[in-house]
């Protein structure tokens, strides 16, 4: 929903359209974190992530809730009647694709939204329990993100109000033509079975990266310098184009996680070797340790990558006598490409442990696209328009 | 332009709607769960009881009478709390109770009988505890209504009290229940 | 030692999901496994899948899923012998029925009606600029404006493209 905010604001600062979607925006995103609030500490929810469960703080929590979100909505319902913008602009202009943005983002979050309450709308209504979980959540956010990032490389070559239908074909086929050759082709590299899911996220990641690329060279296209002209633009620009490809780093990287991932969960004896995609895992037995403040036992696994050697790791399965618990140290290898994950479980009979192996590959991309976008976000502030703003507070205020 | 109008206070519906969602949801208990067994028949079963290890019963023998089954163990803290009051039921109410021993072992649930009385008609040996299974028993104790004709009723997750037994008192009467004085 | 266990520290962190070690005789059935215990969810725990909890009936119900898995049996089927104890509760993924249209379809739904919105919306010629009320929201959108022709008043004078 922020997302959203933040698409429609560049909108209407940019061209005074949207007033009243920004502002309908901006409640909605404060209004939904007030939600989570009350939705973990009143109990209408079970999650591993509420709180306290209690009615009476949940029905404060509600009474505050509907007078804030309430009256800021019966204000918006009444007021922003009165603002109004000229919105002429054509299909084909980044106004549309901006508009568009914003319906799938909402979606998404309705999506979210919907599923978290669904089943407790089917408990009021005295229908029984249902529960909605991880699969429906997964299931449905993957075709509206893939459908985002589809209109994200279309939206960022599109000028405002009007562009050429033309033109951007001109700009648009090749681009698509070699987003598919390149993106085919990078899956096919990674692995050979060319998962549906994986392929198209890869297409659609190249899809967006040329996108950002061609504007980036369309803006210097009357340069004579094209690095020099590049080196000029603002941050703002810089941190847009940043942003969107910590989008697109972080799309692949759950699109890669979530269909090449291996796990084993299986009963080894020292010497016993398990393979799980090109990593394989010896195990070489348990030693017994001591730290400050608890006894362990520390399983040492070789791992090999491709037949030679990648690491040792050692994970631990800890007890602490203060609490009298038992712990579980992963030790997990995180690479640029690849997460390896290892952990002990209880031990069994003959020397033998239970060991949990995983390999994640891209698990890093995750993360390292939403740094992308904070570091996106950081860079904006040094943009020129916000110190001009700061020196026409004096007129304004 | 009173379409726009109209539209404009569309989130401000779906706020109220939700608001009373929500007061609806607050009294809601989100962990319980309701048997999804109730107006079924007593799951099939073939079990031997505590008591005696060759005598092998089924679900035929809980037709006949509305009756309370308990499932506990000696494991269970709770178990041992709700006891003394399924005692109390067996002999001032006239309570047939019949036990389900659930994942536990022979002997140690004999020895806590004898212990701490027996309030049972007779209770099932459900060691590996899949009549429990059957049952969609989660955690114990669980106490359900049965009547004549082994047609699962009500489930009560959780401790037997004075509290909770007016409650089932109601239900089983209304199935045709009716006290006996022992 | 002690640089060791800081480098041990700062690569692992704790987990605790219970690790069973069934076994199975093809990928296929351990692929089964894993999707339908992620599916499934515990009928005790604070909203947790099978998979992903140490309670006694997780484990109870993780075994008797291993022994039907292993039985051949089809993902139709042990997801209908859960259901059957345990009710529609113990489904993560929700079937889809009558009373779940909404959820399933909703969202697709909204996406049509939202495209055709933005469709329309970008057929309107020209609406009537606003009307200068003194009411907070005209008021910000004042300043937007300001800052906008303000703005385009520096852009003119430095020469910069806008984006």
């Amino acid at each position: 929903m922020g997302t959203a905010l933040v698409h429609s604001l560049a909108v209407t600062e940019k061209r005074g359209l949207f007033k009243s979607w920004t502002l309908l925006l901006a409640i909605f995103t404060f209004s939904l974190s007030l939600l989570g609030t009350f939705l973990v500490r009143s109990g209408v929810l079970t999650s591993v992530h509420s709180f306290a469960a209690d009615p009476e703080r949940g029905l404060f929590i509600l009474v505050l809730l509907a007078i804030t979100v309430g009256g800021s909505l019966l204000l918006y319902a009444i007021k922003a009647y009165d603002v109004k913008s000229e919105s002429n602009f054509e299909l084909l202009s980044r106004e549309t694709l901006i508009l568009i943005n914003n319906v799938v983002l909402v979606i998404i979050c309705s999506m979210v939204l919907i599923g978290t309450l669904y089943p407790l709308i089917v408990d009021v209504l005295g229908a029984g329990k249902m529960s909605v979980g991880p699969p429906y959540f997964n299931l449905l956010f993957v075709p509206f993100s893939l459908l985002l990032a589809f209109f994200m490389g279309i939206g960022i070559l599109l000028r405002w109000k009007k562009s050429s239908p033309r033109k951007l074909l001109k700009q648009l086929l090749p681009s698509f033509v070699l987003a598919v050759v390149v993106g085919v082709g990078a899956a096919y590299l990674f692995n050979q079975d060319l998962a549906f899911k994986a392929t198209l996220a890869l297409v659609l990641a190249f899809w967006v990266v040329f996108s950002l690329i061609l504007d980036a060279f369309s803006k210097v296209s009357n340069k004579a310098d094209k690095l020099v002209g590049l080196s000029k633009l603002s941050p703002s620009y810089w941190a847009m184009q940043i942003a969107h490809l910590g989008v697109v780093v972080t799309m692949v990287g759950v699109a890669l996680v979530a269909t090449y991932s291996e796990e084993r969960d299986i009963r080894m004896v020292p010497g016993d070797i398990v393979t799980l995609a090109e990593y394989s895992f010896e195990f070489q037995g348990a030693e017994k340790i001591s730290g400050p403040n608890y006894s362990a036992d520390m399983g040492t696994i070789e791992v090999l990558k491709n037949n030679q050697f990648f690491a040792t790791m050692h994970p631990e399965k800890r007890f602490y006598p203060a609490r009298g618990s038992m712990m579980t140290e992963a030790d997990i290898n995180a690479g640029l490409f690849a997460d390896v994950f290892v952990a002990l479980g209880e031990p069994l009979a003959d020397g033998a442990w239970a060991v949990r192996l995983q390999y994640k590959p891209f698990m890093r991309w995750v993360w390292f696209g939403g740094v992308l976008m904070m570091f996106a976000g950081m860079l904006t502030v040094f943009d020129r328009r916000y110190k001009i703003r700061k020196s026409a507070l004096p007129v304004t205020a | 332009m009173s379409m726009r109008r109209v539209l404009l206070f569309i989130p401000l519906v779906i706020c109220i709607v939700l608001g009373f969602l929500f007061a609806k949801g607050l009294p809601l208990n989100p962990t319980e769960l309701p048997s999804a067994k109730i107006g079924k028949p007593f799951p099939a079963f073939s079990l031997a009881t505590i008591r005696n290890a060759n005598e092998v019963l089924t679900e035929a023998s809980l037709k006949g009478e509305v009756r309370l089954v308990n499932v506990w163990a000696t494991w269970c803290p709770t178990c041992k709390q709700e006891h003394s009051f399924l005692n109390k039921l067996a002999q001032a109410e006239g309570v047939e109770i019949i036990g389900i021993n659930y994942k536990d072992q022979r002997n140690k649930a004999s020895e806590w009988l004898k212990r701490y009385r027996d309030p049972y008609v007779f209770n099932l040996y459900d060691e590996q505890g899949s009549l429990g299974l059957d049952l969609g028993v989660y955690g114990a104790p669980e106490t359900y209504i049965v009547d004549a004709q082994a047609i699962i009723r009500y489930r009560h997750v959780g401790e037997v009290n004075a509290r909770v037994w007016v409650e089932l008192k109601a239900k089983m009467l209304a199935l045709g229940w009716s006290p006996k004085k022992s | 030692m002690k640089w060791f266990t800081i480098v041990l520290v700062l690569l692992s962190f704790s987990v605790f999901a219970a690790i069973d070690t069934f076994e199975f005789s093809s990928d296929s059935e351990r692929q089964m496994f894993r999707q339908l215990s992620e599916e499934l969810r515990c009928p005790k725990c604070q909203n947790q899948n099978l998979a992903g909890s140490n309670s006694a009936i997780a484990l109870d119900l993780r075994r008797e899923l291993h022994r039907m898995v292993l039985s051949g049996q089809s993902t139709v089927q042990i997801k209908t012998f859960m259901v059957d104890r345990y009710g529609e509760f113990v489904l993560y993924k929700p079937s889809v029925n009558s009373s779940t249209y909404m959820l399933w379809y909703g969202p697709f739904a909204l996406l049509f009606i939202g495209f055709f919105v933005v469709f329309m919306m970008s057929r309107k010629t020209s609406v009537s600029a606003e009307k200068p009320t003194d009411n907070e929201v005209v008021n910000k959108s004042a300043k937007h404006e300001e800052t906008t022709s303000h703005r385009q008043k520096m852009h003119d004078l430095l020469g910069s493209k806008n984006d």
